[in-house]
């Protein structure tokens, strides 16, 4: 009970961070951080996809409909939901156990998992920036931001991360 | 029963998924004209690979009809060699015979072509055909299908590409007669039926019939050119000439091979008219 509302107060405090303050930020065009992915990524790892995909739908929905997304946040949250588990085995051999004690996410080494999120804030970043553009015409300023914008959110995103495994997870 | 809900057990998380995604990215992609339009030429463009992909398994498959007409138009041809030489020999080595089958007298020559595209739904319809200036298609010559049956005259070409005007379009115009009584008219289409053009300015000596055949009469074609046939005909108010509705032979919905004839004495007859015309 205590971990699931730590996990209401996690996202709730990513979209206020994500709406009221990086969604405001205009460093550059080709620097744009996103955090709010590390709702989908922090969710349990023994959860079930169903539940993830929905808490993404529902994250999604929240952030449409406050920053004006018309489906776009929803479009690319929705995939992180479904290729969790998939990317966690490729960049860390790790899987769910049926006879696991403790969670997978406690059990990882920070290195692995920064390569975990980094890998899946590139993913989301690369949707969405792809998705938004819709166009390869200016594509090195496309991939520009991209690597750039998932480099920057891992910087912001990391504190979190380890914050959240030490005290809440484990 | 029990297999098919172990199947679908197994694939729900993958179907619920693909709705929300695709809920999701209609809704972006309809929320302004931008990712409309982006999306429009997306779609189009993968639309028109997968279309030439389609036809060009439908062209394979329809080769050995191809060959058939292919084959058929080769003996009608062998047999016109054969009645033309037939001739020659009958008439000895007459100097007059020979003239008359020169290569300096031959009026038309022929380019084949393919249709790369064609609208049928619009007032002014256009077909663009795979041969251009650097293949020898200028315009005003003339285009129509292995069989003989009119499609239409060449108004533009780049230099890989020509724009044939055909005869589904309202500003098309080309002089029409009537095979059995040689009555002339003039063709046009009147933007209703895909499948019907109309005959105007028919003499009302032209007794026109259902069934009548109609050919082109025109410097851009010889003479022999199906436009196709009557179907129904009216006498205009002032009891002075007949209108017909003509049903196009070609099909126009389904071209793909095509002939570009070049009149060799157009230019000439042009500067003629020409002439008069400043007269």
């Amino acid at each position: 009970m205590f971990k699931n509302t730590s996990y209401f107060w996690l996202a709730l405090a990513l979209i206020v961070v994500e709406i009221f303050i990086l969604d405001q930020l205009s460093i550059a065009m080709w620097l744009r951080p996103m955090i709010f992915p590390l709702i989908i990524i922090l969710l349990p790892m023994e959860w079930r996809t169903i539940w993830v995909l929905m808490v993404a739908l529902v994250v999604g929905i929240v952030m449409d409909m406050s920053l004006g997304g018309a489906g776009l946040y929803t479009a690319t949250l929705l995939p992180l939901a479904v290729v969790r588990s998939s990317v966690m085995y490729l960049t860390t051999r790790r899987g769910v156990e049926p006879g696991d004690q403790t969670p997978l996410l406690s059990r990882i080494a920070m290195r692995q998992m920064m390569i975990f999120v980094g890998a899946m804030l590139l993913i989301h970043h690369a949707l969405f920036f792809s998705l938004e553009a819709m166009s390869v015409a200016l594509l090195w300023q496309l991939v520009a931001t991209i690597v750039m914008s998932t480099l920057l959110s891992l910087v912001i995103a990391w504190p979190i991360v380890r914050l959240f495994i030490s005290k809440i997870v484990r | 029963m029990h297999r098919l809900i172990e199947f679908i057990k197994r694939i729900y998380v993958l179907v619920v998924f693909l709705l929300l995604e695709v809920a999701a990215l209609w809704s972006y992609a309809t929320s302004s004209s931008y990712t409309e339009a982006k999306i429009l030429s997306r779609t189009t463009a993968i639309g028109g690979t997968i279309s030439g992909t389609i036809t060009d398994i439908g062209h394979f498959f329809s080769l050995p009809e191809k060959n058939r007409r292919l084959t058929a138009r080769i003996a009608e041809l062998s047999e016109e060699l054969d009645s033309r030489e037939a001739y020659i020999l009958a008439s000895g080595i007459d100097s007059t015979a020979m003239v008359m089958y020169d290569d300096s007298e031959q009026h038309f020559r022929y380019h084949p072509a393919r249709v790369v595209s064609m609208t049928t739904n619009r007032k002014r319809n256009n077909i663009v055909l795979d041969r251009g200036a650097v293949d020898g298609i200028s315009p005003d010559m003339g285009v129509i299908t292995p069989d003989n049956e009119l499609v239409g005259y060449v108004v533009s070409c780049s230099e890989h590409y020509a724009v044939v005007m055909p005869v589904l379009n309202i500003d098309f115009s080309t002089g029409g007669r009537i095979v059995e009584n040689d009555h002339v008219c003039v063709i046009r289409w009147p933007g209703a039926s895909r499948y019907e053009v109309e005959a105007v300015e028919l003499s009302i000596y032209s007794e026109p019939k259902s069934g009548m055949e109609v050919e082109v009469r025109s410097e851009r074609l010889p003479s022999g050119i199906t436009v196709g046939t009557i179907e129904e005909y009216v006498l205009n108010n002032a009891k002075s000439a007949y209108s017909a509705t003509i049903r196009i032979a070609a099909n126009m919905a389904t071209l793909d091979n095509v002939l570009i004839v070049e009149n060799l004495h157009y230019g000439e007859i042009e500067e003629l008219m020409r002439q008069v015309d400043n007269e």
